[in-house]
């Protein structure tokens, strides 16, 4: 219990004696996690305007005028049906006239000629959203059936088909680059990390074997240095995501104004933050350990 | 207290630090290895804290066989046998006593005891005045001197000193000599490692010569014939 305990003093002692060694480390743990944490941000960014472009995606169907209530409303439970489906929205005649009115307020021409008919020549709609742009070419196939030939007279989707799978093939393409990027981040900052520590056992090399010399144990030795990671891991940790939260606070003004109230970005790190931080912290804490010990390893050869 | 028997040491085919040595030192000796630069003097000394393993033969500290010492038993040797350098080999971040409370440290002595022993030995060295002096703010001889009272905090009954003196001038030699002439007195075993023929002559104590790795005389008072 008495090495414990000195273990942990001289843990405070190196540091208090090496202040711009450890500010230098915790800085450089720090720079490290802010570029993992940037990359989050671009991930959330990303996901969050994928999601924005797929929720501007949808598929009208127009029904015929004369079609039947009980038609109308048996296509509307079998589409109900496929698991895709996120959402539908019904809209009756009415009211589609009323928004073909206000939509065409301005042309005199066509409200007169609807005003002529004396009957409504509009059929009802039903607008359907899917969880991906893919699978509304399954709808459009269930829907494509001779069946319903005579109730739907048309679907908006062959008009936007090759939108869509552009719209599809870059949100996979962007997802699929901020993963390699966030690979590639987290591996830059682990080589960096791995190399300052590396760097800072160095430095101290003499002193290892001189403890070593005079009789310590390699536990008696390494346990300041276990210390001294876990505290730098836990300040690099508090430092980043204090900068984080300012951060996603100045940056959220402007992406309400894109996104919504809804979905901001502190909101996003506030949700998250025990798994982040905890996730970061351990991740930080496991590989300046491991590589300190590593470093160490040599110079307790004596 | 000291024995080696048929002890050799090679790092590779083309070096050898020691070579079939045959050695007995006995409690309360003082014995000065003498040799020139590179005829194994330093790999002796080494072998005999573990610091490095022989390839052949026997070693034995106080009756207890070190020749296949576990890494975990070497701590145990250390804190028993007193050993100074001649870089001194200072914590360069600790205070004069904290460099010499480490030793006591590492061994789990009580904070109370640690506050005791430290002053007293920094005494005996004369230092007793600057137990708050860093390192680097020390003398050659002082920070020897340092190293001298760190070595000594176990009550060691076997002190190695690998050429002491080796980066001190003539005062700061005598100074030390003269310490560890004191410390054998009171009836530690002492190894002298060193080429400072004055030194060796002076002492006329045990001196046993090396030449390329092997022993080529050992006088009981000698003298420095290289």
């Amino acid at each position: 219990m008495i090495s414990f305990f000195r273990v942990i003093k001289f843990a405070f002692l190196d540091i208090g004696r090496n202040l711009s060694l450890a500010f230098m480390t915790v800085l450089i743990l720090v720079l490290m996690m802010l570029s993992v944490n940037a990359l989050l941000v671009v991930r959330y960014l990303t996901n969050q305007s994928i999601a924005y472009v797929k929720d501007q995606i949808d598929v009208s169907v127009y029904f015929d005028p004369e079609a039947k209530d009980e038609k109308v409303n048996e296509v509307k439970t079998y589409i109900s049906a496929f698991p895709e489906v996120t959402n539908i929205q019904y809209i009756d005649r009415a009211t589609v006239l009323q928004n073909f009115k206000e939509k065409h307020a301005d042309n005199k021409e066509i409200l007169s000629s609807i005003d002529e008919l004396g009957v409504n020549p509009l059929g009802p709609t039903m607008i359907i959203k899917t969880r991906e742009p893919s699978d509304y070419q399954k709808i459009i196939k269930a829907l494509s059936v001779p069946e319903y030939d005579s109730v739907i007279q048309s679907k908006t989707f062959a008009d936007t088909e090759a939108a869509i799978k552009k719209i599809d093939t870059i949100t996979n393409r962007v997802e699929q680059l901020s993963f390699v990027l966030t690979v590639l981040f987290a591996l830059i900052a682990f080589l960096v990390i791995f190399n300052t520590i590396r760097v800072a056992i160095f430095t101290q090399r003499t002193e290892i074997s001189i403890k070593k010399l005079v009789g310590a144990t390699n536990w008696f030795i390494r346990g300041p240095y276990v210390i001294e990671a876990l505290l730098f891991s836990a300040v690099a940790v508090v430092v980043t995501y204090a900068l984080v939260y300012f951060s996603s606070k100045f940056l959220d003004q402007y992406l309400v104004v894109i996104f919504g109230p809804t979905s901001t970005l502190l909101g996003y790190f506030q949700t998250n933050m025990v798994m982040l931080l905890g996730v970061q912290f351990v991740a930080v804490f496991l590989l300046t350990l491991f590589t300190s010990l590593l470093a160490m390893r040599k110079y307790l050869k004596v | 207290m000291i024995k080696l028997v048929g002890v050799s040491k090679q790092y590779s085919k083309q070096s050898v630090g020691v070579e079939d040595i045959h050695l007995s030192v006995d409690a309360g000796e003082f014995v000065s290895i003498v040799g020139q630069s590179g005829t194994g003097k330093t790999t002796l000394a080494k072998l005999l804290i573990a610091e490095e393993r022989p390839s052949k033969g026997r070693i034995e500290i106080g009756g207890w066989d070190i020749t296949h010492i576990s890494q975990g038993d070497i701590p145990l040797l250390r804190r028993q046998i007193g050993v100074i350098f001649q870089d001194f080999k200072l914590l360069p971040n600790k205070t004069v006593f904290e460099n010499v409370a480490f030793a006591l440290h590492v061994a789990g002595e009580r904070a109370s005891r640690v506050k005791e022993v430290v002053p007293l030995v920094l005494e005996i060295v004369g230092l007793g005045h600057k137990m708050r002096s860093l390192p680097t703010e020390l003398s050659g001889g002082e920070q020897q001197r340092v190293a001298i009272a760190r070595s000594l905090v176990h009550r060691p009954k076997i002190l190695v000193a690998d050429e002491p003196t080796g980066n001190l001038d003539t005062v700061n030699t005598q100074e030390i000599i003269e310490i560890l002439k004191k410390i054998n007195e009171f009836g530690t075993t002492i190894v002298l490692v060193t080429h400072n023929r004055e030194v060796v002559n002076q002492l006329k104590k045990r001196v046993i010569t090396l030449q390329n790795g092997r022993i080529i005389s050992d006088e009981h008072i000698g003298k420095y014939r290289l």
